[in-house]
């Protein structure tokens, strides 16, 4: 039989080191890939409650990264059960760019700044082609590989969006990096989110220290509003009509370049559109990466030359001992993770097998509403012999040359 | 947008449907038939729609379990993947995979509440037990296209998107999943294929939409031949029934449980 032996998969294929931090639903180890030699970091993820069975954040993470692979998102390797935990393997990588922004020995150059910000934007670009928003942007989920790559990771929030008028939730994002709408509650919102927090990265980068630091989210939208000025209706005219609408007092926007002293002027262009308050009139994500910032000199830096942290740890040393572990570099568990309403139809269908007509449909039209059939499918409908002879029949008929009609 | 599926894992997997008809030999060895190896994966489609009906999820996520089902017996024998407890394994994976959670509780609640025979009960800890082994039994590919979303769209784009029409392909769409055609074809073909029947059954005519539409529509006519082939053998409404007695005949033959 083609089955493995999966009790000694772990044992035999994977040879556990180091614990290198703990997230929401587990632990992380670094491990030895037997077979390839190449370093891994194994990803245990404990049993919830009893009765629940694989967790529904892992679930999530494994059903996206599956669908996913690109050079600036983190792969996953494998997975595998072992002693009744799944086991998910990573790509190792050496450090987050939360690590890099926080060093004080490590000076960014505008071109440093414009290599990360172009791999964090390239990984997006690929996750909105496939209509994934990743929804938990912030620098520490942006890992950095032993080459300099950098790379998405931590997809537990992320989620296949479809028609425009999915409801999710809002509770999303670290708050730091939350965009205006989801502050004001919407349940519509795309690809935009994510984009207002790779400006919140961008910004960061700039600044070396995150932008926004609002203590709720009522301070958030403070913050974000004493930066860019209260939005008018003509600047967002959907703006009142968000559920958590409220009316802030007028403040007038400082000079962007008041705020970034030292970013040159396409970086600052660049910055304010995506820092739009509309999201419909907020830059995608494939048009930031063709901006001319990132055509115009100073060149991104070529990703192995970026400077990094030193090495957490020496990792010569073999022995093991799970309880001394790097220092983690993330802040302590967050209380951010929420479960999405469970809501219509899900996205991921294909939309346009047409086709021809893909402008004409995009975005993607509401689809008929299936409400009328509650939660249950209609009844069969019936096709009786008589039918079936006089259906074969015309099936039967030819098609004219339906080659010849395409454009 | 169409890059979406084209470059899916659910498109690099599609087989063909003599890799799909294979009785494993595990299953071979125990008398088990291709007719009878369909007759149980039709009657186990079945038990899931009727699961879900109890617990109220989507029909997509029905649709999802399905798949999941099928694709476990692609690669795995009934005599080890007791298809009793796969097919609300399943619905419980996909359930999750859909982002409409339903507690393994509930299910086993209502599996013990309303189907009589105890070769079906299982207890919660089956279950996630069960539920490692199918994802990786499907190799953790968990993201599945249905036809439902393109026949929304594309009954719009034709003008066929009143009730009776909606109703009546939505309807030859469940179907669908009672043979393997998710397993074998993109979804959007499926999707026209039913459109395809419907338009002839009800007399609209759809020739000059199915003309200016990019797809091979001998694919589409050989989808919709399939699912008419489908109807006449299984008599038409189909007898659940005499579907579960003969899948449960068929099931005996297994002789999974004491
Ligand atoms: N691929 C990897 N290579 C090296 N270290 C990793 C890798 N993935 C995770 N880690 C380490 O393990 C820690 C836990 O990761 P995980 O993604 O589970 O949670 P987190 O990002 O810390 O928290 P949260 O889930 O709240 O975002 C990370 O902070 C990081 O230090
Ligand atoms: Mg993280």
């Amino acid at each position: 039989m083609a089955e493995v032996d999966l009790a000694k998969k772990v044992a035999d294929r994977y040879l556990k080191r180091e614990v290198l931090g703990e997230g929401t639903y587990g632990v992380v180890y670094k491990a030895i890939d037997t077979k390839t030699g190449q370093t891994v970091a194994i990803k245990k993820i404990r049993l919830g409650k009893q009765k629940e069975g694989v967790n529904f954040t892992a679930l999530r993470e494994i059903k996206l990264l599956k669908e996913l692979k690109d050079p600036n998102i983190i792969e996953l390797i494998d997975a595998f059960p072992h002693k009744g935990n799944l086991h998910l393997v990573f790509e190792f990588m050496e450090t987050d760019l939360e690590a890099v922004i926080r060093d004080r020995n490590i000076f960014l150059s505008p071109a440093d700044i414009k290599s990360y910000l172009q791999m964090t934007l390239k990984g997006l670009a690929y996750c909105h082609k496939k209509w994934v928003l990743h929804r938990d942007m912030k620098p520490n989920n942006l890992l950095i590989g032993p080459n300099g790559q950098l790379k998405l990771a931590d997809f537990g929030l992320a989620r296949i969006f479809g028609s425009p008028d999915r409801r999710f939730t809002h509770q999303v994002f670290a708050r730091w990096y939350r965009a205006p709408e989801l502050l004001f509650g919407t349940k519509q919102y795309g690809s935009g989110v994510d984009v207002w927090a790779a400006a919140c990265i961008f910004a960061e980068l700039l600044l070396r220290r995150p932008f926004l630091q609002g203590s709720s989210d009522i301070d958030q939208l403070g913050k974000i509003f004493a930066a860019f000025g209260t939005p008018t209706s003509s600047q967002w005219p959907d703006m009142v009509f968000l559920p958590d609408y409220v009316e802030y007092q007028y403040v007038p926007a400082p000079t962007l370049r008041s705020m970034f002293p030292m970013a040159s002027d396409d970086a600052l262009d660049l910055l304010s559109k995506m820092f739009t308050y509309d999201p419909k009139a907020r830059i995608s994500v494939q048009q930031a990466l063709e901006h001319r910032y990132f055509s115009s000199a100073p060149l991104p830096t070529a990703p192995d030359k970026l400077p990094r942290p030193a090495p957490k740890r020496e990792s010569k040393n073999s022995d093991f001992d799970p309880h001394e572990g790097p220092t983690v570099l993330s802040p302590p568990r967050k209380s951010r993770r929420v479960m999405p309403q469970p809501d219509g139809f899900d996205g991921g269908e294909i939309r346009q097998p047409a086709g021809e007509n893909t402008s004409r449909n995009e975005p993607v039209p509401m689809s008929v509403d299936f409400s009328i059939f509650g939660a249950k499918p209609p009844n069969r409908p019936t096709i009786n012999s008589a039918d079936r002879t006089h259906l074969k029949r015309k099936l039967d008929l030819e098609f004219q040359h339906p080659e010849e009609s395409m454009r | 947008m169409a890059a979406n599926f084209w470059t899916s894992s659910h498109f690099k997997q599609l087989l063909d449907q003599e890799e799909v008809d294979v009785v494993n030999p595990l299953d071979k060895g125990k008398g088990i038939t291709l007719e009878d190896f369909k007759l149980i994966k039709m009657h186990m489609a079945n038990y899931i729609g009727k699961l879900a009906t109890y617990v109220k999820v989507r029909q997509r996520v029905v649709a999802t379990a399905v798949t999941y089902m099928r694709r476990v017996y692609t690669r795995k024998s009934m005599v080890e993947y007791d298809p009793r407890l796969v097919a609300p394994t399943c619905l419980y994976l996909a359930s999750k995979a859909e982002e409409s959670t339903v507690q393994a509780r509930l299910l086993v609640f209502y599996i013990k509440k309303q189907i009589p025979d105890d070769k079906y009960k299982y207890e919660i800890k089956d279950i996630l037990e069960m539920e490692m082994k199918i994802l990786e039994a499907i190799n953790y590919y968990l993201v599945v296209f249905h036809p439902y979303r393109s026949l929304s769209q594309l009954l719009q784009d034709a003008g066929l998107n009143d009730i009776t029409m909606t109703q009546l392909t939505w309807g030859i769409v469940n179907d669908t999943y009672k043979m393997d055609l998710i397993l074998v074809h993109p979804p959007h073909l499926i999707a026209l294929a039913c459109i395809y029947i419907a338009s002839v059954l009800r007399d609209k005519d759809t020739t000059s939409w199915f003309e200016e539409l990019r797809v091979d529509m001998n694919v589409v006519k050989n989808i919709s031949m399939e699912i008419l082939d489908f109807y006449e053998n299984h008599h038409k409404p189909i007898n659940e029934d005499r579907i579960s007695a003969a899948a449960n005949a068929a099931l005996s033959k297994l002789a999974l449980k004491p």
